[in-house]
């Protein structure tokens, strides 16, 4: 069952796992060119399946939905980005009369999932159900087979990356699995690709609670075009624009040298990075964990996603101390600073010990080193003593405490129970004013950017549909812009943020392709349209769950206590100046600034009439 | 391909000059075959009758710094295009890149290690000997035989049985390129460097291949991807 849509193989493989049931459904030509497709499409499919709020997450009905964009799988440049949707199991509003309330989670990852689920036949893959014991799924081509997981229950994401692949006997298959942490159901755990790469923020929790361990798929074919001669010449254009601006120090020499881990101390100079449970901006020992002391000490060679250019990601070994002959991808960026920074852990061997871990057990690194530095400031101040930690001295920089405390969160026993609930759940439990430094938006822990400094930061924390992202934007522009870039399938870091002065592709360049490979003559304006509608309904499916204004709300500690060290000493955000920037972006969204309820008018002017009457 | 050639050339030279201790460093840390950097043998696409005739014993093939890669696999995308065009409304124009039907492959491994896999040229001829088509009386070629131009391994179709002897004899004495058609049987994924201008090389986003001349004893020389990989491992990633 499939419709001809050019730039679209126009179904999706959907799976129930309680029944076993394997079938192929259409997707309309409406939807793609009204949603796009990766995080858009993903969005439509989960409203048109989640026909109504208050729906456990972690219940057989939830789909857990891995989409491609219609950039997947042609070799444009950085187009490797697959996106997994589902309702999040993370996040809660703080007043609805639903008891399982929680936003859309929408988790773009990188690697090689995207292109082959297309490679594959498919636009999409949609799992619901639950399998009655633990399970994989292999998917070659048409040919889908669901097995018997058993023997892989409870194995750690490294070891199952290096065994899964053997038994599977093909190494063109692409895999993504869960660790423990994901089949103990930790609300924040990954799904994890490639060892290293993470659908993160949630997901594996999804997975777990579906007894899915992996899914591996392969495929021979690609979708239809509407004008090859076209697509060819744009090919063409944009690798050599790659190819040009890698012959200067702009965007690929940037990646190139040093990946993301660059901006540990770029963001330390700027009073910007997340310091000891975001109580600091500045790390005074960065450069102990930064980019140069990781190229030093650690790095051996970088990776690319599919076809990108970039290679962002960056991998060696630890080659002195107590973690000698750990071999993993890292630190970069988010890693680097919520096991680093954060947890002010300046030995850049255990910082990696850590992230190996985080990542073999199948954690959300972001929202475990968030709620370690919730735990270690609690225990600073008194507010919990070595009991409730089990017995661990918890204290700021000590790696074995917290590699004691990762693996407890991941097999959730003693305080990792509490612990992998999220931060929100750990400061309900310790009380008194804990929930001030308990530093999560909706539910959801806030990542490696500090806000202190950095109000437009706090704007893109508090209004994210998914709870506090880093990747949300900070206008209202930058936001429609990552929606619809997630929606193609692409990568940001190849674009220009949005941003005209910036390099990378735009929101042009973007539809040029996107004409090429449709048959629909899209323009750069038309779409971030689309961007605006996959927002705005995101939107809708939140605001249906409950969530209200009072729930995009940054945390006390960023109000009330003001850096003291750094190039922003004293850097603190104006209440109020913060609140007339949020009443200024509710009116220029056109959603109510009491309630933040989208108005009718601008559903009907984004085509989503159809989510009127949800409310 | 008038044009092509001053610019490949230029981009060759520069690295033989500024480079050439780096590159052969990188080929000394990251593996490969030997080269033979002389004025000649970098830059040109051999057009001697291949083989153990072959002046020196060289021949040319696609050989890969394995510190360079970063498994990206455009070099798959750019080889299915290229050898796998589509008529499309009367014009010749190249594929959409599915890389299925690449010529070279990019396997990856735990750790980190990615090792694109592209026809060795193997001078005893596996393949070809494998082939049990009687040799032509005109021209001497079995269905599986050299192009005389490139030197690459080719197959004609109107010959080739598909009884699949090539493969075997490429996955027990090669490097395991070739694959039989799953339809016909008959044997694909031999490289054929792209008429003298292969596209792995051109597009290739790090620089990690290049078409060198070669003498076939360099230390990774026609080894099957997992046993280079474990090495590679072993080397870069042991304390």
């Amino acid at each position: 069952m499939k419709n001809k849509i050019p730039g679209y193989h126009g179904g999706l493989l959907d799976i129930n796992l309680t029944t076993g049931k394997v079938c192929k459904t259409a997707i309309s030509s409406e939807d793609t060119e009204k949603f796009i497709g990766g995080r858009g499409l993903g969005m439509k499919i989960l409203w048109d399946r989640l026909k109504e709020p208050g729906i456990n997450p972690m219940s057989p009905e939830n789909p857990l939905v891995f989409m491609s964009g219609p950039f997947s799988g042609f070799p444009i440049p950085s187009a490797s980005r697959t996106c997994v949707v589902t309702k999040s199991p993370c996040t809660s509003p703080l007043h609805s009369c639903h008891a399982f309330a929680s936003t859309v989670s929408y988790s773009n990852m990188g690697g090689f999932l995207g292109p082959e689920i297309r490679f594959a036949g498919y636009d999409g893959i949609v799992i619901t159900g639950k399998a009655a014991s633990p399970v994989y799924i292999v998917i070659d081509d048409d040919k889908v087979e669901i097995r018997d997981a058993k023997k892989y229950w409870g194995m750690e994401t490294d070891a199952f990356d290096r065994q899964f692949i053997e038994e599977l006997g093909d190494r063109r298959f692409r895999t993504c699995y869960i660790g423990p942490a994901g089949e103990n159901l930790v609300s924040y755990s990954c799904i994890i690709h490639t060892a290293a790469r993470a659908a993160g923020r949630g997901p594996g929790c999804v997975m777990g609670a579906k007894n899915l361990k992996a899914i591996a798929l392969k495929g021979s074919k690609m979708p239809g075009i509407a004008d090859h001669e076209r697509f060819v010449a744009r090919i063409e254009k944009t690798r050599k624009y790659f190819k040009g601006i890698s012959t200067g120090t702009l965007l690929t020499m940037f990646w190139k040298n040093d990946g993301m881990a660059k901006f540990l101390e770029k963001n330390s100079e700027n009073g910007v990075l997340t310091v000891k449970n975001f109580r600091e901006g500045t790390f005074l020992k960065a450069d102990k964990i930064g980019a140069a002391a990781a190229k030093q000490k650690i790095w051996i060679r970088s990776s690319a996603c599919y076809c990108c250019p970039l290679a962002c990601k960056r991998g060696g070994v630890v080659k002195k101390g107590p973690y000698a002959g750990i071999v993993h991808d890292g630190p970069e960026y988010e890693t680097g600073t919520m096991f680093g920074a954060n947890l002010l852990v300046s030995d850049l061997g255990g910082l990696m010990k850590a992230v190996f871990d985080g990542d073999n057990y199948g954690l959300d690194i972001i929202s475990t080193g968030n709620v370690i530095g919730f735990l270690m400031e609690s225990y600073e101040k008194g507010y919990i003593d070595e009991d409730f930690l089990d017995g661990i001295d918890l204290k700021w920089g000590n790696v074995d405490a917290i590699l004691k405390i990762i693996e407890k969160i991941a097999r959730r026993e003693g305080i990792g129970d509490l612990a992998s609930k999220g931060v929100k759940a750990v400061s309900q439990k310790i009380g008194k004013d804990s929930e001030k430094f308990a530093i999560h938006v909706k539910g959801l822990e806030l990542a490696a950017w500090n806000v202190h400094a950095y109000p437009a930061k706090g704007i893109s924390y508090a209004t994210s549909n998914r709870g506090a992202c880093h990747h949300n934007g900070e206008d209202i522009d930058q936001q429609n812009f990552y929606a619809m870039v997630d929606s193609l399938g692409i990568c940001t870091f190849a674009t220009d943020h949005g941003r005209r002065k910036k390099p990378g592709l735009d929101k042009d360049d973007f539809a040029d392709l996107l004409t090429a490979i449709t048959d629909v003559e899209w323009t750069g304006d038309e779409l971030m349209k689309a961007g605006e509608r996959v927002f705005n309904l995101e939107k809708m499916f939140n605001y249906r769950e409950g969530f209200r204004r009072e729930d995009d709300k940054l945390p006390e500690r960023f109000f009330e206590e003001p850096l003291t060290v750094g190039s922003e000493k004293g850097a603190v955000l104006n209440r109020k100046a913060f609140n007339k920037m949020l009443d200024q972006y509710y009116e220029k969204r056109d959603w109510d600034p009491k309630t933040t309820k989208p108005k009718k008018s601008k559903l009907e002017e984004l085509g989503l009439s159809f989510a009127l009457g949800s409310v | 391909m008038g044009e092509k050639r001053p610019r490949k050339r230029k981009e060759h030279r520069n690295l033989m000059k500024s480079t050439r201790r780096d590159f052969i460093k990188n080929m000394a840390v990251g593996g490969g075959t030997i080269f033979l950097l002389g004025n000649l043998g970098l830059l040109q696409l051999s057009c001697k009758r291949l083989g153990l005739e072959g002046k020196n014993g060289t021949f040319s093939m696609i050989v890969v710094d394995y510190s360079k890669c970063t498994g990206c696999r455009t070099c798959e995308t750019v080889c299915s295009a290229y050898n796998h065009k589509q008529k499309v409304n009367g014009k010749v124009l190249p594929g959409l890149g599915n890389p299925f039907y690449s010529n070279i492959s990019v396997y990856s491994f735990n750790p980190d290690v990615d090792i694109p896999t592209v026809c060795a040229m193997c001078p005893d001829n596996p393949c070809i000997e494998a082939c049990p088509v009687l040799p032509d009386t005109k021209t001497g070629r079995k269905a599986l035989y050299r192009d005389d131009k490139t030197s690459a391994i080719k197959n004609d179709l109107s010959r080739c049985t598909g009884c699949g002897s090539c493969a075997e004899a490429c996955s027990a004495r090669g490097v395991g390129v070739i694959v039989p058609n799953p339809a016909t049987n008959q044997p694909e994924r031999m490289c054929t460097l792209c008429d003298g201008d292969p596209q792995c090389v051109k597009y290739c986003p790090y620089g990690a291949l290049s078409l060198v001349e070669v003498k076939p004893d360099g230390e990774f020389y026609r080894m099957p991807p997992d046993i280079i990989a474990e090495e590679l491992a072993k080397r870069w990633y042991t304390i």
